[in-house]
């Protein structure tokens, strides 16, 4: 009873071994074909992850070849890299003149936000000092204010007044 | 017949040029003939450009293969639904098309504005008939859609099989409509340049057409996206594709514009902030058709001949240095009031939006272009793809969503803190309640898992900041008028159609990121190679490999369909039937995929592969949830963006009051 038990565990663990490998194996040929672009002849300009053309198929098939060959990820984009070219990845490398290209917005965005800033400084500096009984108006129609009221009553009593 | 077409459009040429002088003069001279004689001109280059499109649609119908435009994109077997849109296939018919619609809107504008407006309209239709005049010189002398093949062939290459799709009928009409509407804003915007009316007069001339145009371009855009994903076969809808790039982008800085420009209309502040953007929103669309028609840079959309670059580069460029130098220009006469209380406003947050909006367009059109910066400066030429935008443009496009949640509650001028405190405390309170019911349950085991958490609890939190508003004025409706809650409601959205239109949009938009988020997160996959009777699972879904069908459609076209069985919980629920089509002359087979589609999932069925021999078949499913809220919002938006545009008398005498206000505050009476 107790070998039956090992036995049980042991197939237990290949068995989640093998899941593990599986789903790891598939890890990393997803982000194998997330890094590449399919190179078809038709230049059909998709991810490889996204390509359901023949040649995307047969690279694929390359791809998990090498995978089982005990190359890593990097090591594949890497044979593809000096073979096809730069070009051949999906998004610019993070170094050298390619890290312009990640950078760049976000320079630009905050460039941006100082620039709002100081417009909004120098339009705060041309307002007039405003009551605080007139802050917070926000679309719906705004209790009377004093000054509303009295305008109010001055042209009542005017309008009285010339009747 | 076909050299009435062509002749049709050498006299649309003529006319516009006449056209273009004829306005000109008038307004330079104030001569009333040369105005009138200039005042036909919109209808007859229509009429001209109209006949030569029923001309060119004519052909395809009865497959007369002499023109070389209707051999490239049609044959005898063409569904005649797919004859009618092979009009816009290739590039020839595509500038055509978009002429048409160009002068189409011309003369809608030269109707609307017959006896009014007169001091903008003559110069905006000179702008119109110059930008016609460019299309019109195309297509006479460089791309003429009525070439003539000297030996005509006995049919047709037909029309690339992908777009062979009823969304492809539909997608590029309503892209093309919101491409060219854009004209419009345009036209009249340098028309105020140019005539130094430089009031608010030409935002209120174009608002209903700018509306229009984003409405077009957002359906556009989605309808494009829903083509991709049926279509294409690859499981998703939007692969950043320069094209795409192309038809976002003034998508997003219109945007910007239709925030910006209510605060100018409020407050008349932004004039020339207003103006640069709307430029700047044309200056995106001539881009975009640059990008399509130039070659210059790799793109599955991009027209088989792609050789009008040059003379889109050079209209990009005249655009472009005419427009700056217009603004430098007026600069003096775009001088505002720009008076702010306080960063903490609905001016300062909608600046904030502008900001975001256009980070968002500038990161993509820094990715759309950086490959030619690559090979300009490093001689190595690069891919720019998914994985830049997703990483760039999904933070930015996070912090764009809690905006819109948190501009339309925040105070006009100066929101003092018990007003931050009565608007943000219950959406803040509920997206802290939802992030907190929903993390035992969503996955957070990577960046993308954790992000689509984040946009989650920020739609939750813009859903109800937006449901608060519509509660607080159904409820003061209820209470002032004594309405039912639907009626009130109703009322509501009735009398103010700008303010709740912009809500409901905003609604759509919401659905919209908690779709895009979701489908992007927590899809399965699983490819199967099958034999007749095998079965695989999915998350609760069972598939069973039933048969292999083959069909000969027609002559030219073959259908190789795999019937599967699905099952869930033991029971049958839906027979997938994903196939391939091979047509004659083709290279590649196109996928016609399957599809479950419901609100909580979409189940997304391929044919990969398959053998004849033996019946079997690859095949690729995919389990996405939420992608219908995409589409449901899209529609949101329509029905928001419907009541924003439908005609408003009460609106109209708020906006007259305004502006009688704003007089009388900028120009005190006359003693």
């Amino acid at each position: 009873m107790k070998k039956i038990r090992i036995y049980m565990m042991i197939i237990a663990a290949l068995v989640m071994l093998a899941a593990a490998t599986h789903s790891w194996a598939a890890s990393q040929m997803a982000n194998l074909e997330n890094a590449l672009m399919c190179k078809c002849d038709d230049k059909c300009g998709k991810v490889l992850i996204n390509c359901t053309c023949d040649t995307s198929k047969e690279t694929r098939k390359t791809l998990m070849a090498k995978l089982e060959s005990g190359l890593t990820v990097d090591q594949i984009i890497k044979q593809y890299v000096d073979k096809y070219g730069e070009t051949i990845l999906s998004a610019p490398t993070k170094k050298g003149f390619n890290l312009s290209a990640w950078i760049t917005p976000f320079v630009a965005l905050v460039i941006g936000g100082f620039g709002v800033r100081k417009v909004i400084q120098s339009w705060m500096r041309k307002a007039p000092a405003q009551n605080d009984s007139q802050a917070g108006e926000a679309d719906e129609p705004q209790p009377e204010t004093s000054s509303g009221k009295y305008s109010k009553k001055l042209h009542d009593e005017l309008d009285r007044l010339e009747s | 017949m076909n050299e009435i077409g062509e002749f049709a459009l050498l006299l649309a040429l003529a006319t516009a040029l006449y056209g273009v002088v004829s306005y000109v003069m008038a307004f330079r001279s104030n001569r009333v003939d040369v105005f009138l004689s200039a005042d036909k001109t919109p209808i007859i280059v229509w009429a001209c450009v109209m006949v030569s499109s029923i001309v060119l649609w004519r052909a395809f119908m009865i497959n007369d293969f002499s023109l070389q435009y209707v051999a490239s994109y049609s044959n005898i077997d063409l569904d005649p639904f797919y004859k009618f849109s092979s009009f816009w296939g290739g590039q020839k018919g595509s500038l055509l098309f978009w002429t048409l619609i160009l002068t189409t809107y011309m003369m809608v504008v030269h109707i609307q504005n017959r006896k009014q407006n007169i001091r903008l309209v003559p110069i905006a239709l000179a702008v119109m008939m110059v930008i016609a005049v460019f299309f019109l010189v195309l297509l006479n002398f460089s791309t003429n859609p009525f070439e003539v093949i000297p030996l005509p062939p006995e049919d047709g290459r037909g029309l690339n099989p992908l777009l062979q799709n009823y969304w492809m009928v539909i997608h590029p009409p309503t892209l093309y409509l919101g491409y060219v509407g854009f004209t419009v804003p345009f036209a009249f915007a340098t028309a105020a340049l140019l005539t130094k009316n430089l009031d608010d007069g030409w935002i209120r001339l174009t608002r209903k057409w700018t509306l229009v145009s984003w409405f077009f371009l957002c359906m556009g855009n989605l309808f494009g996206a829903q083509w991709a994903y049926i279509e294409l076969g690859w499981g998703g809808y939007w692969a950043w594709d320069p094209v795409e790039n192309a038809a976002f982008m003034p998508l997003i800085v219109a945007t910007a514009y239709l925030h910006s420009v209510m605060i100018q209309e409020k407050k008349d502040m932004m004039k020339v902030w207003n103006m640069s953007l709307i430029l700047l929103t044309f200056v995106m669309t001539i881009f975009g058709t640059f990008i399509t028609r130039s070659g210059l840079i790799q793109s599955v959309h991009t027209f088989d001949e792609a050789t009008l670059g040059y003379y889109f580069l050079a209209f990009l460029g005249v655009i472009i240095a005419f427009a700056v130098t217009m603004i430098l220009i007026r600069l003096p006469l775009l001088k505002s009031k720009n008076e702010l209380d306080s960063f903490l406003s609905r001016e300062a947050s909608f600046l904030l939006n502008n900001l975001v909006l256009l980070g968002i367009a500038f990161s993509t059109f820094w990715g759309t272009i950086f490959p030619i910066v690559s090979e300009a400066f490093r001689g190595v030429k690069i891919t720019v793809g998914p994985p830049f935008y997703n990483q760039v443009n999904v933070p930015i496009g996070m912090v764009l969503l809690a905006l819109i949640g948190i501009g339309p509650v925040i105070a006009w001028r100066k929101a003092s803190w018990s007003n931050l405190k009565k608007n943000f405390t219950k959406p803040v309170s509920v997206a802290a309640v939802g992030g907190a019911i929903m993390f035992p349950f969503v996955p957070l085991t990577d960046k993308s898992e954790i992000f689509t958490y984040i946009t989650f609890i920020l739609c939750i939190f813009v859903m109800t900041s937006m449901l608060i508003e519509f509660m607080k004025g159904t409820g003061a409706r209820m209470q002032a008028h004594g309405e039912s809650p639907v009626s009130a409601l109703s009322g509501l959205v009735w009398k103010n159609k700008s303010r709740y239109g912009g809500y409901i949009v905003h609604l759509g938009v919401v659905l919209l990121f908690a779709g895009i988020a979701g489908s992007q997160s927590y899809s399965d996959d699983v490819e199967k190679n099958l034999s007749v009777g095998e079965r695989f699972h999915l998350r609760g879904y069972d598939f069973i490999y039933e048969k292999l069908l083959v069909k000969e459609e027609n002559s030219t076209k073959t259908r190789v369909i795999a019937q599967l069985g699905i099952e869930r919980d033991g029971q049958r629920v839906w027979t997938g039937m994903p196939e391939k089509e091979f047509y004659k002359g083709q290279k590649q087979p196109v996928s016609e995929v399957d599809l479950i589609s419901t609100l909580k999932e979409d189940v997304y069925m391929i044919l990969a592969d398959f053998n004849p021999d033996n019946s079997s078949a690859t095949l690729k499913v995919y389990v996405k949830p939420m992608v219908k809220w995409m589409w449901l919002g899209g529609w949101v938006i329509a029905f928001g963006t419907m009541i924003c545009v439908w005609p408003d008398r009460l609106e109209a005498r708020r906006r007259v009051e305004r502006l009688k206000r704003q007089e009388a505050i900028f120009m005190p009476a006359q003693e």
